[in-house]
């Protein structure tokens, strides 16, 4: 029985909190990943996103023109599908709280949130980098196979698809789901509306856009997905002007629905 | 000790909790009962900063839970059995409890052993418990952290009568140990058998509280059943003396302490089979105390004569 105490002048029944410590974020963190991957849920979707990567990878092999069988091309596509499917597992990680309830016991052991918010970030992004290194090893073995059907790849890697096309697109996945996650906290409906986001919109938008000119070049100022496309086509360096873009179309569907999402995540009423 | 001061949960226009205060000492097991919907979840969930309140606080041995650091160690929480990720085993549910309180592993196997979930129970997962399952999980999970303050909702519900006799043992060796138990739960027999005092609450305000005798003291009107080789003469002994008697089963159920039903069989050496208080005493009380903020009106207008159907109206609230 922890420090029950009967000291005289306090009352009685009285815990002394002197020899306890906080839960460590570094803990709260592990526990967060574990909870990612201990069901059948996270650990085949984790499975699932890998292997489809790897069979892209192979199709990609013998589909692509020789001349595009560079390291850096399969690194391009590995990153490609990561940045589709990472956002679900956050998604998860975050909504299950509420859908499967173990919000309940989550917040009764850590009453602090904002650190249990901490906590899935580092979490998401610790599966994130995960994932991304599988991912990375995965183009390796695409590259192989590519020689293997006839190709004389490039191993050399430009930095900016390293950083740009293959980080960053998967930094901005993770906060995507998390913020969707938080605002909706339903696990079925966050998915849904993840792919309304990332599918539907563009194409609505890409449709608009070929309708009227006028529109297209408003379309990347306040369409979060067509402001990233130039992080992973072309030389992978978006132009000043881009670069603006990504920011605009970002505050507008990352940052706000993220600081809102959180907002409610402290404030959610865990039934 | 958990110490509730003036404590009240608004939400819009409907006061779940209203200024409710009590206490709950240590070394004793003190029951929260009330019918469905009279806030006793919604104090437990503010007791430990789940839910906000509007007015009032709670202190946990003189703390506000929030300001607990690494409060599994302190105090242990069943709010729902249920509220667990379906997906994962038992097992893993106690094993991310500990980790996250930074317990060794062993702690997760004593616990399972202490709860009776044997080995292939706890590879199983969650969906694939029954609620008395559960039910002895969450409180391995709530002891998880060797507290001193165990805060449990309902913790009897789903358990077999060998579920709720084991449940009365734990929690008293607990309370004997010098912890603090509070216990919730709507059925009165539960609460009876497992606590040292009660509390009750109706429409989010406590209505009496104390032990069984000090809450029965204040009951004047007796009642006794009883069962003899001669109802009918007992009957008529007892009617003569200007005791109410009716029918009730097998035998009689007579508006009197069962030591004058005792005494008036012995002076006409009618022989008894069994005697004994009726034991609609405290739940007679229970649902007199709580009558006007039942959700049910009083629909039963025999219920002195018929016991059973009280705890049907007691039980059968919706939920």
């Amino acid at each position: 029985m922890s420090a029950t105490t009967a000291t005289p002048g306090t009352e009685p029944g009285a815990i002394d909190l002197g020899s306890t410590t906080p839960v460590p974020m570094s803990r709260l963190a592990a526990v967060e990943l574990r909870k990612a991957l201990d069901t059948r849920a996270g650990r085949w979707f984790a499975v699932a996103i890998l292997g489809l990567v790897l069979a892209v990878e192979v199709i990609y092999a013998f589909a692509a023109p020789d001349d595009a069988l560079d390291f850096e091309d399969f690194l391009g596509v590995a990153g490609g599908v990561l940045g589709y499917f990472m956002p679900i597992l956050v998604i998860m990680l975050v909504t299950s709280e509420a859908s499967q309830r173990n919000g309940l016991v989550t917040f009764t052991l850590e009453p602090r949130r904002p650190r249990v918010v901490v906590a899935k970030f580092l979490a998401g992004f610790a599966l994130a980098i995960a994932v991304m290194v599988l991912a990375s090893l995965i183009a390796v073995l695409g590259t192989f196979v590519g020689i293997a059907a006839g190709a004389s790849p490039e191993w050399s890697v430009d930095g900016n698809i390293l950083f740009n096309g293959f980080v960053l697109a998967n930094v901005v996945g993770v906060l995507i789901g998390f913020a969707i996650a938080t605002l909706l906290m339903n696990t079925p409906a966050a998915i849904v509306g993840y792919f309304a986001y990332s599918l539907i919109l563009p194409i609505a938008v890409g449709i608009l856009g070929s309708l009227s000119s006028g529109f297209a070049d408003v379309a990347p100022w306040i369409e979060f997905n067509t402001a990233q496309v130039p992080l992973f086509t072309g030389d992978y360096t978006p132009t000043g002007e881009e670069w603006a873009q990504i920011a605009v179309s970002g505050t507008i569907w990352l940052v706000i629905p993220l600081v809102l999402g959180i907002a409610r995540l402290l404030r959610i009423e865990f039934k | 000790m958990i110490r509730v001061q003036g404590l009240t949960k608004t939400y819009g226009a409907f006061t779940a909790v209203d200024d409710v205060s009590f206490e709950a000492q240590p070394g004793r097991v003190t029951g929260f009962l009330g019918p469905n919907g009279a806030g006793k979840t919604t104090t437990m969930r503010v007791m430990v900063g789940l839910t906000t309140a509007t007015s009032g606080e709670v202190t946990i041995g003189g703390h506000h839970y929030r300001d607990i650091p690494n409060p599994g160690r302190h105090v242990g929480v069943l709010l729902d059995a249920s509220a667990q990720h379906a997906g994962r085993t038992g097992r893993e549910i106690l094993t991310i409890g500990a980790r996250t309180m930074g317990l060794p592993t062993s702690r997760v196997d004593e616990m399972l052993e202490l709860v009776s979930l044997d080995d292939r129970e706890a590879k199983r997962r969650l969906r694939n418990y029954s609620l008395g399952m559960k039910q002895r999980l969450g409180i391995a999970h709530a002891l998880l952290g060797d507290p001193s303050v165990l805060i449990l909702d309902e913790p009897a519900n789903g358990l077999d009568p060998a579920g709720i006799r084991w449940m009365r043992g734990l929690l008293k060796g607990y309370a004997d140990r010098g912890g603090t138990v509070l216990l919730s739960s709507h059925l009165l027999n539960e609460v009876e058998l497992i606590a040292d005092e009660m509390v009750l609450i109706g429409r989010g305000r406590i209505v009496a509280r104390g032990d069984k005798q000090s809450l029965l003291a204040g009951t004047d009107h007796q009642s006794t059943h009883v069962t003899s080789l001669d109802n009918e003469l007992l009957a008529t002994v007892l009617t003569d003396r200007g005791v109410t008697v009716a029918a009730a089963g097998q035998g009689l159920r007579v508006e009197a302490p069962p030591v004058e039903v005792g005494r008036a069989a012995a002076e006409h050496a009618v022989v008894l089979t069994d005697l004994r208080a009726a034991e609609g005493g405290l739940e007679d009380l229970f649902l007199s105390l709580t009558a006007d903020t039942q959700r049910d009106t009083q629909r039963d207008t025999q219920r002195d004569t018929q016991p059973d159907t009280q705890r049907d109206v007691l039980e059968g609230f919706p939920s």
